[in-house]
């Protein structure tokens, strides 16, 4: 249901519209300003020197070759920070468990341990090379199988930082590497009758993947007056104040933090990345300091959770799912980051988006001595998904039934209660499974092949909760001239918010595209807003500014019903401006403002606040029936060859399709259901860091795969499917992770009809599907 | 930061790379800027070529082309006396990396560098080319075969810069092919590699196969495979690349793989080289 319908006056709407692209002219000339091209006072530049073991006591760090060489203003350690700090040098979303420089103890090989303020990067790197510091090993926690035995602790002590109201429910522990745990029981699974009843289970692995975005990231502090300033690339810029006021023990409005649209993110530039290591050097120094990462650092500073996930499916004899089980092991690294978010939200969708009547879930988040996992597109969903995606499948073949046909039967539907006890709503499965069959002809025969290529397809199904309770806040600024200036905290990394959001507000208030300028984020005049992530910025944050728009209206409405000696009820913004019909008139909104304040370049100002809650879950069972505000649906449906001589994955063809209630901009939607895909593809064939002993072999460039141009399916399909939400702006949802949520069990489907042979462990290298091959004896 | 300098002329250029510390030739900067970048380069001085006329120029010679050091990837690729005189050397620059780096690499920095996984010493190889080297000392030729000494170590002395490559022209009825198997993204670097040239003459049939990625160095072999048909041909080339296989382990695969996917890229190339000759 879209309302593309000329609006009066043959005015077409703004929502719905393909608006270009903010920025988009100056991005492609390079004239766009990213963080690191934004002036700044005159810095100390920063190196960081990392620690070389895993797990290890910090008996001493020696600084004074270093201290002592020519243009080096300062040499700081995590000792010194405490020593000014204490505790609060400790900061995360979830567990205060990261130090902006480690003091007592390393966690990881990567991790910041000293950092030297320079006259020029050279010589803080070289003065980085002269740091001694003198270790004592511990035992290390390379993997979660040794961290669930508990002989070893990463952290000896968890304390909640207590920052966000989903994770406000987080306790202290001692002596454990498991910070998290969730864990849902829907009906009783070992009480389903085993009779006539077929199962399938599996151990799935997904490995830990990196974002690389383009823009490095970049951090400037300094102090202005008694004042912090804080330029830098994140998606989170109102925590990062919250988390820098926490360190320092400075009130909120004596920290500033601004950022510019971001050169892609994908969740790498959320909490606690440079900030507080910038912020603690510049407040502590007195002086202002940047911090750059090259590219071989961004690979230590977050990552994505690998996740084991050991899991079951039971059909019984008439082909329903009865049960489901998942024991899911998400590995966050040295630090809690927000892998609790991740392991309660995205484990309690590891049934996946059927109608099941018992299901079984644990969900744990698990310490070990690697680099922080954090929040990465898809906030550990993909991994799940992985699991009960090929469990279907696979269970459908069981049964002899056609795998698409098999989900169709069993998929949620509006109104329908979720494994974990919230009821459906605007989440068609069913029409995103429908759209992507029918674009690659599900049901028209093909040739798998008996020569060296064989032909396989496969469909998979993502199901995905936004993070709830959230807050956002909008404040719009109407100009005489008739534009408009809108104040949000959220940040353009890409996906378009920056566009869309005018696209809100000129769709209530009927302005023209390119009337709306968004502020770049600015804690000094955005408000606060609790993320830019998890495909949230959309419903919350438009709605926030689709109120506050409205309540512009409503200012305008008034000034005309006064101006024209009228009642409000007989006036509405039109195009043109507020018409009376009573009066027969219509008073631009220059003229308005112009004869309400008597002057020109006056501003009229408007805020609103959309807050959502939830149903914390239930102690005993893990069940909510408000555990999210919406969800996002999607489906993916592949055409693919396999080079049964390399074992070498080709997608033909590949269609996605995710439910976004209503697309307010039907290109941008299009575009990130697309980049998904293909970061998606990478992430299904080859995306992986490789670990050896707690350290990342292929953490540079030359080694860490991303897709090219040439990994991208000759036909790749992006199919918008609009279930409007109730209480979405237009009956918008978001769309950035929806794309990337089934792409890896669609492509392993794919595999498994073409050459027989189920994998469980991505990614699906070319050796790994000859190896599979080779062991289930095909050639 | 090294110091970069810009010699006008050859002799110039010699006399730098013999008086300088640590000095490096600097070619189109695709590598030694990687290397920078990562720390991992400890040159003092930087001799840039740029600026030496007459290191751009393709020309046609008595037995083939001479095509100077500082001709960028991408020109092999595109140029029409190339592809005429060597084609099996156009469609292997067309392999290296991305457009982009083509652009920018050079002939000679591309040998220079001495990775074992580079695509244009397999065709080099098989057309068994000459490097023309130059330094203080005067000039000398080194056939590519014996170039590649070890694990990126080349035939290139201190105080020498490689001036020109010499390839011989492809005989008259010879047919060839360049297959690169990639075993994650499919514009990665090769995990195996192989060239393919088969020469008739004087009655004699003979295989010539250029292979990379698969052993420290890249590998030359030649096979005589008069009176075979196509599957013996696919049967001799194989045996006689297995034994030069000798593959190192990495993320890209293991030994047992790239052994394998080796034998796949020889059996490829043959069989397109084949095919390349009876379309003729
Ligand atoms: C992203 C990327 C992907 C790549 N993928 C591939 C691939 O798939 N296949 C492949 O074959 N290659 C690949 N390469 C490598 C590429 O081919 C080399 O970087 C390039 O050919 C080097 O040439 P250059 O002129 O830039 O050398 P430079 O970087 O200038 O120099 C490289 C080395 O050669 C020396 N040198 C340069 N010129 C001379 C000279 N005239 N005489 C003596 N020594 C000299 C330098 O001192 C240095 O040691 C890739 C490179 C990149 C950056």
């Amino acid at each position: 249901m879209t309302e593309t319908a000329l609006r009066e006056g043959g005015e077409e709407p703004a929502v719905g519209a393909r608006w270009q692209r903010a920025a988009a002219r100056g991005k492609v000339r390079g004239t766009t300003k990213y963080v690191a091209d934004l002036p700044v006072p005159p810095c100390a530049q920063v190196a960081v020197y990392r620690s070389t073991r895993p797990h290890a006591r910090i008996l001493a760090v020696d600084v004074t070759q270093a201290a002592a060489l020519p243009g080096v203003q300062a040499v700081v350690t995590g000792q010194d920070l405490f020593a000014l700090l204490g505790e609060r040098l400790l900061t995360g979303p979830a567990f205060a468990d990261q130090p902006a420089l480690a003091y007592d103890r390393v966690r990881y090989v990567g991790e910041p341990v000293a950092a030297v303020l320079a006259r020029d990067l050279a010589t803080a790197r070289a003065a980085v090379d002269l740091i001694a510091v003198e270790y004592e090993d511990l035992e290390p926690v390379y993997d979660v199988e040794t961290a669930l035995k508990g002989e070893f602790f990463v952290h000896d002590v968890l304390r909640p930082s207590s920052v966000f109201g989903d994770l406000s429910h987080l306790r202290g522990k001692r002596d454990t590497n498991v910070c998290y745990e969730y864990n849902l029981r829907t009906g009783d699974v070992d009480a389903v009758p085993t009779d006539g009843v077929t199962t399938v289970s599996g151990e799935f692995w997904s490995p830990p993947v990196a974002h690389v975005p383009i823009e490095l990231p970049c951090t400037t502090a300094w102090v202005e007056d008694d004042r912090l300033e804080i330029l830098t690339t994140t998606q989170t810029p109102s925590y990062v104040r919250q988390a820098v006021a926490d360190l320092l023990d400075l009130p909120l409005n004596k920290v500033r933090v601004r950022t510019s649209v971001l050169g892609g993110s994908f969740g790498s530039k959320m909490y606690d990345r440079l900030e507080p290591l910038a912020a603690a050097l510049a407040w502590s120094q007195q002086t202002a300091v940047r911090l750059v990462a090259t590219r071989e650092e961004a690979f230590l500073l977050t990552t994505r959770h690998g996740a084991g996930v050991t899991s079951s499916m039971s059909a019984d004899a008439d082909g329903n799912i009865v049960a489901a089980t998942a024991d899911v092991a998400y590995d966050t690294g040295a630090f809690a980051d927000v892998g609790p978010r991740i392991t309660a939200k995205s484990g309690m969708v590891a049934a996946g988006p059927y109608r099941v009547e018992n299901a079984w879930i644990r969900s744990r988040c698990i310490y070990t001595n690697k680099p922080s996992a954090g929040p990465f597109r898809g906030f550990g969903v993909p991994q799940v998904t992985w699991s009960h995606e090929s469990l279907v499948d696979e269970l459908a073949r069981e049964l002899g039934e056609d795998p698409a046909e098999f989900r169709r039967r069993h998929l949620l539907r509006e109104g329908d209660e979720a494994p974990m006890g919230t009821v459906m709503h605007s989440a068609d499965f069913v029409g995103c499974l429908d759209a992507v069959t029918d674009e690659i002809g599900w049901t028209t025969p093909y040739e798998k092949g008996e020569g060296r290529w064989r032909r396989g397809r496969g469909v998979a199904v993502g199901m995905k909760a936004v993070l709830t309770p959230t807050i956002a806040n909008a404040v719009i600024q109407l100009n005489q001239d008739g534009s408009a200036t809108l104040m949000i905290s959220t940040v353009d990394m890409g996906q378009g918010s920056d566009t869309i959001m005018p696209q809100i507000v000129a769709e209530v208030l009927h302005l023209d595209e390119g009337s709306v300028r968004v502020v770049a984020a600015d804690t000094d005049t955005t408000p606060y807003d609790t993320i830019t992530a998890g495909s949230r910025s959309t419903y919350h944050t438009g709605n926030a500014v689709r109120a506050a728009a409205e309540k512009m209206r409503d200012k305008l409405v008034d000034l005309a019903a006064q101006r024209l000696g009228v009642a409000a009820s007989d006036c509405k913004v039109t195009s043109g401006g507020v018409m009376s019909t009573t009066a027969q008139e219509t008073v631009s909104i220059s003229d308005l403002m112009h004869g309400h304040f008597g002057a020109r370049g006056t501003t009229l100002t408007a805020e609103a606040n959309f807050t959502t809650s939830w149903q914390p879950y239930d102690h005993e069972t893990g069940r909510s029936r408000q555990v999210t505000e919406h969800w996002f649906a999607g489906a993916v449906a592949v055409e693919i060859l396999v080079d049964t001589m390399t074992g070498r994955v080709k997608v033909e063809q590949l269609a996605v399709a995710g439910d976004v209630g209503r697309a307010i901009n039907p290109t941008l939607v299009e575009q990130q259901l697309t980049g998904a895909a293909i970061m998606g593809i990478g992430h299904a064939l080859f995306d992986e860091l490789v670990f050896d002993q707690g350290q990342i072999v292929n953490g540079t460039l030359l080694d860490y795969q991303l897709p090219s141009v040439r990994d991208v399916p000759a036909k790749l399909t992006a199919h918008v499917i609009e279930s409007a939400h109730r209480t979405g702006p237009f009956g918008a949802k978001g769309v950035g992770e929806t794309g990337i949520l089934a792409i890896a069990p669609a492509i392993a489907n794919a595999v498994r009809d073409a050459v027989g042979v189920r994998i469980t462990r991505l990614p699906l290298s070319p050796e790994r599907v000859l190896e599979a091959m080779t062991e289930a004896g095909v050639s | 930061m090294p110091v970069l300098h810009q010699p006008r002329d050859l002799d110039e250029a010699c006399t730098l790379l013999a008086e300088l510390d640590d000095p490096m030739v600097y070619g189109g900067g695709t590598a030694i800027q990687i290397l920078l970048k990562q720390g991992l380069l400890f040159a003092e001085n930087l001799v840039d070529l740029s600026f030496v006329p007459g290191l751009t120029a393709i020309e046609a010679t008595a037995t083939g082309i001479r095509v100077g050091a500082m001709t960028p990837l991408r020109r092999m690729e595109t140029d029409a006396q190339v592809a005429g005189v060597v084609p099996l050397a156009a469609a292997t620059y067309g392999h290296v990396a991305n457009p982009r780096v083509r652009n920018t690499a050079s002939v000679g920095g591309n040998i220079a560098h001495g990775d074992y996984r580079l695509d244009p010493p397999t065709a080099l190889l098989a057309l068994d080319a000459q490097v023309e080297l130059r330094s203080a000392h005067g000039q000398r030729r080194v056939p590519v075969r014996d170039f590649f000494v070890d694990f990126q170590l080349t035939a290139v002395e201190h105080g020498e810069l490689i001036t020109a490559i010499e390839i011989p022209a492809q005989p008259a009825g010879s047919a060839s092919s360049y297959v690169k198997l990639s075993s994650l993204g499919e514009n990665d670097w090769p995990s195996a590699s192989a060239a393919a040239l088969l020469v008739t003459e004087a009655g004699r049939r003979t295989l010539r196969l250029g292979i990379g990625a698969l052993a420290p160095i890249p590998q030359f072999v030649s096979v005589d495979v008069s009176g075979h048909d196509l599957e013996t041909t696919v049967e001799a080339a194989k045996a006689a690349a297995d034994p030069l296989i000798d593959p190192i382990p990495d993320v890209r695969g293991s030994v047992t793989y790239k052994r394998r996917l080796g034998l796949v890229a020889v059996e490829d190339a043959v069989r397109r080289a084949w095919k390349d000759q009876d379309d003729d």
